[in-house]
């Protein structure tokens, strides 16, 4: 940004901790650790490989299951037979799943903004502003992380159904549906989930204070500060926490199966659900080829996301 | 608590005495305007619907039915339900065995993939696709490696020269074949908290601790295991709370067999609550899971020792 911003940042680069130094000085100054091939650095990529392998292998068969024909499916085999294309396209032409890929979109994003917004503010807070009740709050928002999504369905199903003065309710919040059945229903409840609160306030905790106390000493308003001085320096939480939304928000099934009762609203997971309907004869090349459809865009993200990690790596490596 | 939440800091340590008081009270109005969405969200969606819970957890309440009040009747029951014991048992050990293990591999995946490495974005890739994969996929794939005839795993046991074992149908390994499962779709997400905190160590440290000879060990040790504690301590909640709501994971695979040798909390509360219909009993037990999952936080955290920050 200015050039106040980059005297800011060269601030917090001396503010750094002296906690190394003590330990670092007692031992000899000897030689930098250089870059060769070593025993365990083949080690390293062999043990890396191995889990690598173990980690991938159900989304691999889960695409090759998606090329096989029905009959096929009753063995176990990882190769199909006769690879099926045509199976992709014959699944996405059973229900409109591109209506249901818009839907997923729309709510993935909602959610992600308003946990983006509401989040990192409250995050913040928990870590640099003496507001009274700090540290109740934060106690407050580790006992909500507890709570298990399923005990609280039913009443949270009735507290959307009587948001007052929508879907035909009144002041009181009867009469009518409220946010059941709305974009409100689906995306407001699940956003900004305390987890996600107290993984910012985790990053933004660990940012000395002296940053905003210079710029503070500069005129920078408090809302300034936390936008523009101390949320830059969080960006890689910030990607995890877009990461994780996402991710939660595109497979949610059974919020949306709960409130939704018009297919225009309806998400790609319950679209999926189609496949396997009559559990005793799912359909499972469809299934799967549908389930990969669904599934590529999140795998997608994260191979962007993590681009961003090195980069934001490098950033702060060029920093100093 | 307070060993969890030290955080208040001296505000305005450098700002003369004659405007501290303004900026003072300036900050706190804009954190209250800051957190107040965060506390109005949680109220209404979270905390509401919870105390709705803890509520009918004193009643016979079930679907349609108006609820009675019957007291602690709920709880007497559940002590003396063998499922439940059962449940009880199976999820603690879970816990107890899963929530460690997947913490330390997921750290040290963290810090090998954190290191200027050949392919280091498909193995980041490759380690967090897990998280992604529908649980569908997974169930049918770890049925397929546990499978007692054609599986994966006993295949690999007779490499060994060892005789093939019923992993998900001998009651007593069953629910340690889950934990291996469990450890294996965990890693991917406690991964990236690690790596986004690794991302947050000052490379200006361990350069000056390199220049000054510290050994890799004695890095770690003092530079970069201060500097994730926070996301640490993250990662322990997260974990103990996930791992204790395991369900997809025994409904895909065992549905709580043999036996009730997989019968864990949330299934068992889910069974209760949608085939049994008593919301009431189901919200009983989950009231016990809540008060024993906070027992296992303060627990771990005594165990991961009073880090110097939070």
């Amino acid at each position: 940004m200015t050039s106040q911003d980059t005297r800011l940042t060269g601030r917090r680069i001396t503010a750094a901790p002296p906690r190394s130094t003590d330990t670092a000085t007692a031992a000899s100054r000897a030689r930098r650790p250089k870059k060769k091939i070593t025993v365990g650095r083949v080690l390293l990529y062999v043990v890396l490989t191995a889990g690598a392998i173990a980690m991938i292998a159900p989304f691999l068969w889960m695409i090759l299951t998606a090329l096989k024909s029905e009959l096929e499916v009753s063995t176990f085999r990882w190769l199909p037979g006769e690879w099926r294309f045509g199976n992709f396209v014959e699944a996405m032409q059973t229900a409109p799943f591109l209506r249901y890929f818009r839907n997923s979109l729309l709510i993935a994003v909602g959610e992600t903004a308003v946990t983006l917004v509401i989040c990192t503010m409250a995050g913040y807070v928990l870590s640099s502003i003496p507001i009274r009740g700090a540290k109740f709050f934060l106690g407050y928002f580790i006992t909500l992380l507890m709570i298990p999504f399923q005990i609280i369905l039913v009443p949270l199903f009735i507290i959307v159904k009587s948001i007052p003065l929508f879907g035909g309710n009144d002041l009181l919040g009867q009469g009518g549906t409220g946010w059941l059945n709305s974009w409100w229903g689906l995306i407001i409840p699940l956003a900004a989930a305390p987890l996600f609160t107290f993984l910012a306030r985790q990053f933004y905790v660990s940012l000395p204070a002296d940053l905003a106390d210079a710029a503070r000493m500069d005129g920078v308003g408090e809302f300034g500060i936390f936008l523009r001085i101390m949320t830059p320096l969080v960006k890689p939480a910030l990607i995890t926490i877009a990461v994780f939304q996402i991710e939660a928000a595109w497979n949610g099934f059974l919020w949306p199966l709960m409130i939704t009762s018009s297919d225009d609203l309806r998400p790609l997971q319950l679209g999926l659900a189609i496949f396997s309907q009559n559990p005793a004869s799912i359909q499972w090349p469809y299934l799967m080829a549908g389930t990969t459809l669904a599934t590529l865009p999140m795998v997608l993200l994260f191979v962007f996301a993590q681009k961003r990690f090195v980069e934001g790596m490098a950033s702060a490596g060029l920093k100093g | 608590m307070t060993t969890l939440t030290q955080k208040s800091r001296p505000a305005g340590r450098s700002i003369p005495a004659r405007r501290r008081g303004s900026v003072l009270s300036r900050q706190r109005r804009a954190g209250w305007w800051m957190i107040a969405p965060a506390l109005l969200h949680s109220l209404v969606f979270i905390t509401l619907p919870t105390l709705a819970a803890i509520g009918l957890a004193f009643t016979d309440y079930s679907f349609g039915g108006t609820p009675h009040f019957i007291g602690g009747g709920n709880f007497a029951e559940l002590f003396g339900d063998v499922r439940f014991q059962a449940a009880l048992k199976n999820t603690i050990l879970y816990v107890i065995v899963v929530v460690p293990v997947s913490m330390a591999i997921a750290l040290l995946v963290a810090i090998a993939l954190n290191q200027k490495i050949r392919g280091l974005g498909a193995f980041r890739t490759a380690y967090y696709i897990p998280v992604v994969t529908a649980t569908v996929a997974v169930g049918t794939v770890w049925l397929w490696i546990f499978n007692p005839g054609s599986g994966l795993a006993n295949g690999v046991l007779s490499l060994l020269g060892l005789s093939p074992v019923g992993w998900l149908t001998d009651p007593g390994l069953a629910l340690p074949s889950l934990m291996v499962v469990g450890i294996w779709q965990g890693l991917g997400s406690k991964m990236i908290i690690y790596l986004a905190a690794l991302q947050g160590v000052s490379p200006q440290l361990v350069e000056a601790a390199n220049l000054d000879g510290a050994g890799r060990w004695q890095v770690f040790r003092n530079v970069t295991w201060p500097a994730i504690a926070p996301a640490q301590f993250f990662v322990l909640i997260t974990s103990i709370v996930g791992t204790f709501q395991v369900f997809d994971l025994v409904y895909v695979t065992t549905k709580g067999g043999p036996g009730l040798a997989t019968n864990v909390l949330v299934f068992d509360v889910y069974n209760n609550a949608f085939q049994s219909l008593r919301l009431g009993y189901a919200s009983a037990e989950t009231v016990i899971m809540m008060i024993l999952i906070g027992a296992f936080i303060l627990i771990g955290r005594r165990l991961q020792g009073a880090n110097a920050r939070d």
